[in-house]
């Protein structure tokens, strides 16, 4: 009798029970399900920054490469490598990235290289690039170039001491894309009839780094001639390598 | 006596369903869709830090280092306190880089938002590298 009068409490309780049930279960469900249903949101104008940062990146390593030894077709290769890497991200719609390298009185296959007897040096990479997004609600059609430059400039003079001893000074001037750049190693010669010797074996040599771009070194040498050569190579921070040779003015 | 006893029961039997039906109702009204707003930003937040970090292919080196504690760090410093990430490399092929998880805490249970950013080192060696950041707000 006593059981039956309770069975209306058991039915509410076991209401509740099944409530908290269904309850905690879509918590858990809902949960759960955030990581799952993670959504895609990049701005446009932010992913063509992106492709234009990779196209320097990528041009300013063919270029260091070249410098270094490499092919002049790296340039081209790693190029394509990109624009087919890019092509193959369908980011807001179908992306096309074209290139075509610099071809002029000073480019050749989009590089130029100055290793000359002048006061100058210069290792530069230059390209143009086309980049192209099409979809439904996207049609964009976007041209830039992309010119990587290290530019080395030397000037020198020098002093007789006694006999064929000669002290001379040597500053360097190193330049990215116009810009005062620092330079991760120098290396100073200096020419002793035919051959080619590095400064910085001799006798009280000094380097100063003024952390603008502009070194200066001193050395005193055993050097017959009364034309003194120096030649000055670098590898900027990009690993960029750039030289110049320049005639020592007599003060 | 037995009538009302009747009529308790038919008013216990609508409570037990209107408890069930209230815990329908409620778990319906459960937010289904994330704020598309703030995963937008969080979005931003994310490429943009990886931006600064590519910036002078400081992240491609770091990736093609296999540097996974610096970018970790890198990452720590650049994203907002209270966002939760998880880095994904690729390479060119799309195969998966990092062998260990690049993330500071775990997503799960948080809604996310994932940015895909493309990078190349600017080494003498040229690679590229597909990144995919997913990214929460843990507070």
């Amino acid at each position: 009798m006593k059981h039956r009068e309770n069975s209306g409490q058991i039915l509410l309780i076991a209401a509740f029970i099944m409530a908290s049930l269904l309850l905690s279960a879509q918590i858990y469900i809902l949960d759960v399900g955030k990581t799952t249903s993670e959504t895609e949101t990049d701005s446009l104008y932010e992913y063509i920054i992106t492709i234009k940062l990779g196209s320097e990146h990528v041009v300013t390593g063919s270029l260091a490469n070249i410098t270094n030894g490499g092919q002049t077709s790296i340039l081209a290769d790693n190029l394509q490598r990109w624009s087919d890497f890019v092509g193959a991200q369908y980011r807001f719609g179908k992306n096309v990235l074209n290139y075509t390298l610099e071809e002029n009185a000073l480019y050749s296959a989009g590089i130029w290289t100055h290793w000359g007897i002048s006061t100058f040096g210069v290792s530069s990479a230059y390209a143009s690039f086309t980049y192209q997004l099409s979809d439904r609600e996207v049609e964009l059609d976007q041209t830039y170039p992309i010119n990587v430059t290290t530019k080395l400039l030397v000037r020198s003079t020098y002093q007789t001491l006694a006999g064929n001893e000669k002290q001379v000074n040597v500053t360097v001037n190193v330049s990215n894309e116009a810009n005062p750049a620092l330079a991760k190693q120098i290396t100073i010669y200096y020419r002793r009839t035919e051959t080619w010797l590095a400064a910085d074996v001799t006798s009280n040599y000094t380097f100063v780094d003024y952390g603008n771009g502009t070194y200066r070194a001193r050395f005193q040498a055993d050097i017959p001639s009364d034309t003194v050569e120096v030649s000055a190579h670098v590898v900027d921070q990009r690993e960029i390598y750039v030289r110049a040779n320049a005639t020592s003015t007599r003060v | 006596m037995f009538d009302r006893k009747g009529q308790i029961r038919i008013i216990e039997a609508f409570l037990a369903v209107g408890v069930i039906f209230s815990a329908l109702l409620i778990s319906f009204t459960f937010p289904a869709s994330p704020d598309l707003a703030k995963q937008k930003s969080l979005a931003q937040v994310g490429m943009q830090a990886l931006m600064k970090l590519d910036t002078n292919g400081t992240l491609a080196n770091l990736v093609e280092g296999q540097d996974w504690t610096a970018i970790k760090e890198s990452l720590d410093i650049l994203l907002p306190i209270g966002v939760a990430f998880n880095l994904t490399v690729y390479d060119e092929n799309r195969q998966q880089v990092n062998l260990q998880p690049i993330r500071n805490s775990n997503l799960l249970g948080h809604e996310s938002v994932s940015v895909q950013y493309i990078c190349a080192t600017r080494n003498q060696v040229v690679q590229l590298f597909l990144l995919r950041l997913q990214l929460a707000w843990t507070t």
